[in-house]
């Protein structure tokens, strides 16, 4: 059994103290250790993006990431996307355009959306689609996932 | 397991050095997915992400370097890669999809020596050379002859990558990635990267590098040279295709049958040789 190195993660804007053995991944921290369970486990193999959190505004997967290096970084997770007590835009058009179907890729989705229309606010349905490229939903209802992220930015 | 995060490449190859099965920690990307799965069981960890030189890209009138933690992402962005050096821009910017962009770094896929990724294949075909820090110091090596087989380097177990050395190639030239993959964002059935300098309508350098197509990336100078000097006719690449192909060992796994991708190597060649004259591209 490894050593716990100390360590302190900031999570939505809030900075936890943890000690956690170097294999522990930012996905096994959220879950477990801090029992923040809106971040799924899929695969553990960078296949699924069920686990997607921002890192500094970029889209990662929490099963790859292991929590030491990762000091220092701003993460986002889904419990992080509500704006006040409101949905993100994001989310309202999820339910707006009947989107979400079982609902256990949907945490990865709305944040790897989020960070393409952080960085590109009017994204083109092929923008959209590459950019979701890294998230499976095993319901396979893709087509009203896409209209719907690219509703946001204004382009149907 | 151990953890340890070096300030410097010294340090770091120290560490290395120090205690035997340690792995350097570059993105995570591929090493976390195969601990995961059973495939890796390091001592130790060595994260390079504290050690500022390796992200840094540095030009020189020669061409550029880049830092082994540069992100895929950043090599993607880099208007810098012109010309023959485009070929790694356009690699990186084809490369799965952004979550994966943003956290594997070049280091870690020349490290991997996956034949199934598109960086070492593109580094090939830009006669990229890779510094490597030991124990007595740097060297400089052909990024060809680092991959040695299936996800085997010859890199020293106390060695690492600290940047790669990407040529401007000569005047004019022009490089291109194609990746053809049934999946958008699934790793590639057959890639390929290749270089071209034209003299008017003639050919004067090529080289062509193909992924997926056997335990390195696969590269035949006989191909090259049966397309240097010629107009890059349809017979011409017919040919230097057929060459690739008759070299190619491919496997047979779910991305296509040995056979299949055989077949690809003269299609893609055409495709990526016509995508690379493009007026516009660059
Ligand atoms: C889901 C998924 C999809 C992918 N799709 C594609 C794709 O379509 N095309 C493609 O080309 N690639 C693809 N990849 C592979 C990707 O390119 C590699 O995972 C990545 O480049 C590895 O970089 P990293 O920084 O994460 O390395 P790590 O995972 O941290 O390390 C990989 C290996 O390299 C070694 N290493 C890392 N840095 C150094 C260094 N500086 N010196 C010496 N050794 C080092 C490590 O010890 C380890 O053995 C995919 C990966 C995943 C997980
Ligand atoms: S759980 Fe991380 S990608 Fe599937
Ligand atoms: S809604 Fe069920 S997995 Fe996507």
């Amino acid at each position: 059994m490894a050593d716990k190195i100390p360590l302190s993660l900031t999570i939505n804007g809030t900075t936890h103290t943890l000690a956690v053995p170097p294999e522990r991944t930012l996905l096994d921290v959220l879950r477990e250790d801090l029992r923040a369970t809106g971040t799924r486990r899929g695969c553990d193999q960078g296949s699924c993006g069920a686990c997607m959190v921002l890192v500094d505004g970029e889209p990662v997967f929490s099963c790859l990431s292991l929590a030491l290096p990762l000091r220092d970084r701003a993460i986002t997770t889904i419990e992080g996307v509500e704006q006040g007590n409101a949905l993100h835009p994001v989310q309202q058009a999820l339910v707006q355009h009947g989107a979400v179907q079982c609902g256990f890729c949907m945490s990865g989705i709305v944040i790897t959306a989020k960070a393409l229309l952080d960085r590109n606010p009017h994204p083109t349905v092929e923008e959209v689609r590459q950019a979701l490229g890294s998230n499976v939903c095993r319901c396979s209802g893709y087509a009203k996932v896409v209209e719907a992220i690219a509703s946001v930015g204004g382009r149907p | 397991m151990r953890y340890a995060e070096p300030q410097t490449v010294e340090e770091g190859v120290a560490l290395l050095a120090s205690t035997e099965h340690a792995r350097c920690l570059a993105g995570g990307a591929s090493l976390v997915a195969m601990m995961h799965a059973g495939h890796a069981a390091p001592a130790m960890l060595v994260s390079l992400h504290r050690i500022q030189e390796l992200s840094a890209i540095t030009e020189t009138p020669e061409g550029l370097w880049v830092g082994a933690m540069v992100r895929h992402r950043t090599v993607a962005a880099d208007t810098r890669l012109r010309g023959a050096m485009r070929v790694v821009r356009s690699a990186a910017e084809q490369l799965a999809h952004p979550a994966i962009r943003n956290m594997a770094t070049v280091g870690g896929s020349v490290g991997l020596a996956d034949p199934n990724t598109e960086i070492p294949v593109a580094l090939v075909a830009a006669s990229a050379q890779v510094e490597v820090a030991g124990p007595s110091g740097r060297r400089l090596v052909p990024v060809e002859s680092l991959f040695v087989d299936r996800f085997q380097t010859s890199l020293g177990r106390d060695e690492l990558i600290t940047r790669i050395f990407i040529p401007r190639g000569p005047e004019g030239a022009v490089g291109h990635h194609l990746r053809f993959s049934r999946v958008s964002g699934d790793y590639p059935t057959v890639s390929i990267s290749l270089v071209l300098a034209m003299e008017g309508a003639t050919c004067r350098q090529a080289r062509v590098a193909v992924g997926c197509c056997g335990p390195v990336p696969l590269h035949v100078a006989a191909a090259d040279q049966r397309l240097v000097g010629t107009p890059l006719g349809e017979q011409d690449i017919a040919e230097a295709g057929q060459l690739l192909a008759r070299a190619a060992s491919p496997v047979d796994d779910v991305r296509g049958s040995a056979e299949y991708r055989r077949l690809l190597i003269p299609r893609l060649l055409g495709r990526a040789v016509s995508l690379a004259r493009e007026p516009a591209h660059g």
